[in-house]
């Protein structure tokens, strides 16, 4: 579960993230859209504990990300809007590393990171340096090393960008899987489609501060566009705002 | 907890093993080959030069072991002064502007033990330098004075002590100065410190006052000046403890060496300890507010309608463009401040030490010293120059980084690209070394021959040794680094740098002979033989051709590189 209070951050030249709040039940899937410099990204730099907030509040699970940030991190799987690795690491060393942060059960840890490299079609390159990775290749590694500890909250910022159409439906599959198994999944996106068929819920952000959210039907009841699809609610929100 | 360290400092070790994992890549013998040849001339330069020294001293009636522990304490503030620098902007970089922190930060870890693995790697970064070459130092001192293992343990111990405090002192002011700052400008302690640290370093050598070791005759002036010297050994400052450390188990005073080194130990761990403290209240929330994109510094002066790009208006388009970008890229990289605030103070030190020079007390010629002075000088500030250009235009190329692209795919040559980063760096470095060389000239008061051959020689090494470092960072560019200035230490860089001094020595070499020959025809008025002419057109057309020929080639091989990349 993961709850956000009153949460504000202001860079000092702009108000990137104006008093939100929002909830999103466990083993529930939450999209969150918005244009460009929306203030996704530094929501979701929030929600992983990287940036403090100005005021307001992240709660995982029950737990303040400002009280308790280790037992809060512990739960999440963060992915990053870019995928940074230790370029001079192979994927397998990186993914040991994580898997090591996160205290995993050692003797589990080399089962674990094969089966997600399979999964990720990454096997043939475990063992090369990340350096020589294509951009999907990271993405799919950053992916899979945010899986290494079965997070029970999974906070994605846009996690199809890079991957080609059998890892985007990998991707889909394996988080709708997740959110059968009670996993918490927060995820920014631009593909509208993805959103759509993914989403429990759906929040759009606009010039951080949060528009309208509920599923399809209660966001076309929002933008008053009746039975229209997400891209046609989506730019409608935006342009009245 | 202390897995938790070593996990965290894991990436950093496998990446250095890759590194030097061997097989890889084919140069990579030869590479590790250069670094450790380079390494062990500079080393064996070293120790000559202090055994020397030392020596030197040992002759000195009465005096020699004053002056033996006096040199002994100026190294001490050297090392210490050069470690505090390395180490704030290491640790600045290690802790609030790599690009894994926001990985580190996402990751349910402590942010004291993110600190405190940060804090080791940045303090390992700035020392083990220091620490090698104080080695052939040590070396020295125990060969003199004859003594045993203890000494040499001690005064280990004594320097991994130093580096502790350096590092510990300067995480402190940097963790304090990140939350102190409003947001944004962290970067900006980067100036603060430049300037901070040029006077520094222009206060301890005027205070240390080195040219006053070479004069010992007068005893007297000797004695005062040593007495002058008391504050730097107030009881109450760490370098003099490390001082006493060594110069105390030289002498075979155990007892007092080991107190001294009790106490350095005391204070770099309470030190650290207090580092801890401050990391568990506010690192993370200066790494948060590090975060937050700098604003720019300066905005640039408009004259009513001019822009001062409008200067550049004789290039074309595409090459004014690329001269702008380059300007504006290195003006608002705060990063590259404090290197020229430094090369600013070591001009003025340079130049202030010419004025200095006690050369009316040498029992030789003045007029002949002055000139031998100047024609060295000429070396020198070619040396220095080529330091300035490892520094700053061998990573011009490596600069672009991930952008590089921009420029292949842009319609413009590899070779405009290379020829308009060789004129940005040139003209600057071209107006710097003839100041230089000038001033340098008038304050020694040279032979108008000297001058004008100072002059022009110094007209044709400046375009070859940027053109050098252009070529050669072109050739071993690194696209991917993430500190590109980084690119100095590299092979290409130390390749660049063997070049450049191979070149500036050939061309002094070349030159001597006649520059001899007719600086004592002048003194003596005489006239030149044909023969001498001869020679002296000879020799300094083939330093021109030399020079000419550093100029394209390196430009050359860097293109056909960069055009198959
Ligand atoms: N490091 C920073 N320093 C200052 N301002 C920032 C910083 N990062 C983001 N901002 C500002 O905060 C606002 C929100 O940015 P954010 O990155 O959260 O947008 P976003 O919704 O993720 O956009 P996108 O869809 O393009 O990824 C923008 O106005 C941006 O300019
Ligand atoms: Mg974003």
């Amino acid at each position: 579960m993961i709850e956000l209070i009153n949460l504000t951050k202001d860079y000092g030249t702009v108000l990137a993230v104006n008093n939100l709040n929002l909830r999103v039940a466990t083993g529930e899937i939450y999209g969150f859209i918005g244009p460009n410099g929306a203030g996704k990204t530094t929501t979701i730099r929030m929600m992983g504990g990287i940036i403090e907030p100005t005021s307001g509040k992240v709660i995982i699970s029950g737990i303040d990300m400002k009280e308790d940030p280790l037992r809060a991190k512990k739960i999440i799987g963060f992915v990053p809007d870019r995928p940074f690795l230790y370029e001079k690491l192979t994927g397998m060393e990186f993914l040991k590393f994580i898997a090591d942060i996160y205290e995993v059960e050692t003797n589990i840890i080399t089962p674990r990171a094969q089966e997600l490299l399979e999964k990720f079609a990454l096997t043939d390159w475990a063992h090369e340096i990340i350096e020589a990775y294509s951009h999907g290749m990271k993405q799919r590694l950053i992916i899979a090393a945010a899986l290494m500890h079965d997070p029970r909250v999974l906070v994605i910022d846009e996690p199809m960008v890079g991957l080609d159409p059998a890892a985007v439906r990998m991707v889909k599959d394996m988080l709708k899987n997740l959110s059968r198994q009670n996993v918490t999944i927060f995820v920014s996106t631009h593909t509208l489609s993805i959103a759509e068929d993914l989403c429990d819920r759906i929040g759009v952000i606009h010039k951080g501060a949060l528009l309208a959210q509920g599923s399809i039907a209660e966001l076309n009841l929002a933008a008053r566009t009746g039975n229209a699809g997400l891209e046609e609610v989506f730019l409608t929100l935006i342009r009245e705002a | 907890m202390q897995s938790l360290l070593s996990v965290l400092l894991r990436p950093r070790l496998l990446s250095t093993l890759q590194g030097i994992k061997p097989g890889k890549k084919k140069g990579n013998r030869w590479r590790i080959f250069i670094f450790i040849f380079i390494g062990a001339v500079f080393w064996l330069g070293a120790f000559i030069i202090f055994f020397r020294i030392l020596n030197y001293f040992q002759s000195v009636e009465g005096f020699g072991d004053i002056l033996a522990l006096r040199l002994l304490s100026m190294i001490v503030i050297t090392f210490f002064t050069l470690l505090l620098f390395s180490n704030i902007i290491n640790s600045l970089s290690h802790l609030y502007l790599s690009r894994d922190l926001s990985l580190l930060h996402s990751l349910p870890v402590p942010a004291k033990d993110i600190f405190i693995s940060r804090w080791l790697v940045s303090a390992f970064d700035s020392s083990w330098m220091v620490i090698l070459f104080s080695f052939p130092v040590f070396l020295s001192y125990g060969m003199i004075y004859q003594a045993g293992a203890g000494f040499y343990f001690l005064s280990f111990a004594g320097m991994v002590f130093l580096c502790l405090i350096a590092a510990a002192i300067s995480s402190i002011l940097v963790m304090l100065g990140a939350v102190i700052l409003p947001a944004g400008k962290i970067r900006s302690l980067f100036i603060v410190l430049g300037v901070a640290l040029a006077i520094l370093l222009v206060l301890v050598l005027r205070i240390i006052r080195p040219e006053q070791l070479v004069n010992p005759q007068t005893f007297a002036s000797v004695v005062i000046y040593l007495n002058s010297l008391q504050a730097l050994d107030a009881a109450y400052l760490p370098t003099t403890w490390i001082s006493d450390v060594v110069s105390a188990a030289l002498k075979g005073d155990w007892k007092f060496s080991l107190f001294s080194i009790a106490l350095s130990a005391s204070f770099a761990f309470s030190l650290i300890f207090i580092n801890e403290s401050i990391a568990k209240a506010s690192y993370f929330r200066g790494f948060s507010r590090a975060q937050t994109t700098a604003k720019r510094l300066f905005y640039p002066v408009t004259l009513g309608n001019y822009n001062w790009d409008a200067l550049l208006n004789f290039l074309s388009p595409a090459a004014k463009a690329f001269a702008v970008k380059e300007i504006k890229t290195f003006f608002r990289d705060s990063t590259q401040w404090p290197q020229l605030f430094l090369i600013c103070a070591l001009i003025v030190i340079y130049l202030y030490n010419f004025s200095v020079l006690p050369l009316e007390k040498s029992p030789v010629n003045i007029i002949y010293l002055q000139n031998v002075f100047s024609f060295l000088n000429m070396g020198l500030a070619a040396f220095v120059l080529s330091a300035i250009a490892a520094r700053f235009v061998f990573p011009a190329v490596s600069m672009e980084s991930e952008a590089f692209w921009i420029i292949q795919a842009a319609p413009v040559s590899i070779k405009t690209f290379l020829w308009i980063k060789f004129f940005l760096y040139y003209i600057p470095l071209l107006i710097v070394s003839e100041i230089l060389i000038i001033v340098s000239n008038l304050l020694l008061g040279v032979a108008p021959f000297i001058m004008a051959l100072s002059i022009i020689t110094i007209f044709c090494l400046v375009p070859a040794i940027v053109a050098m470092a252009i070529g050669l960072g072109a050739r071993y560019p690194d696209f991917k680094s993430e500190n590109p200035a980084m690119a100095a230490t590299s092979f290409g860089g130390l390749l660049f740098m063997l070049c450049s001094f191979a070149l500036i020595a050939a061309v002094i070499i070349i030159e001597a002979g006649p520059v001899y020959y007719t600086f004592m025809a002048d003194v003596h008025g005489r006239n030149l033989s044909l023969m001498h002419v001869v020679r002296l057109i000879a020799s300094f057309s083939f330093a021109f051709l030399l020079c000419i020929f550093a100029v394209f080639y390196p430009m050359h091989i860097g293109e056909k590189h960069l055009s198959k990349t």
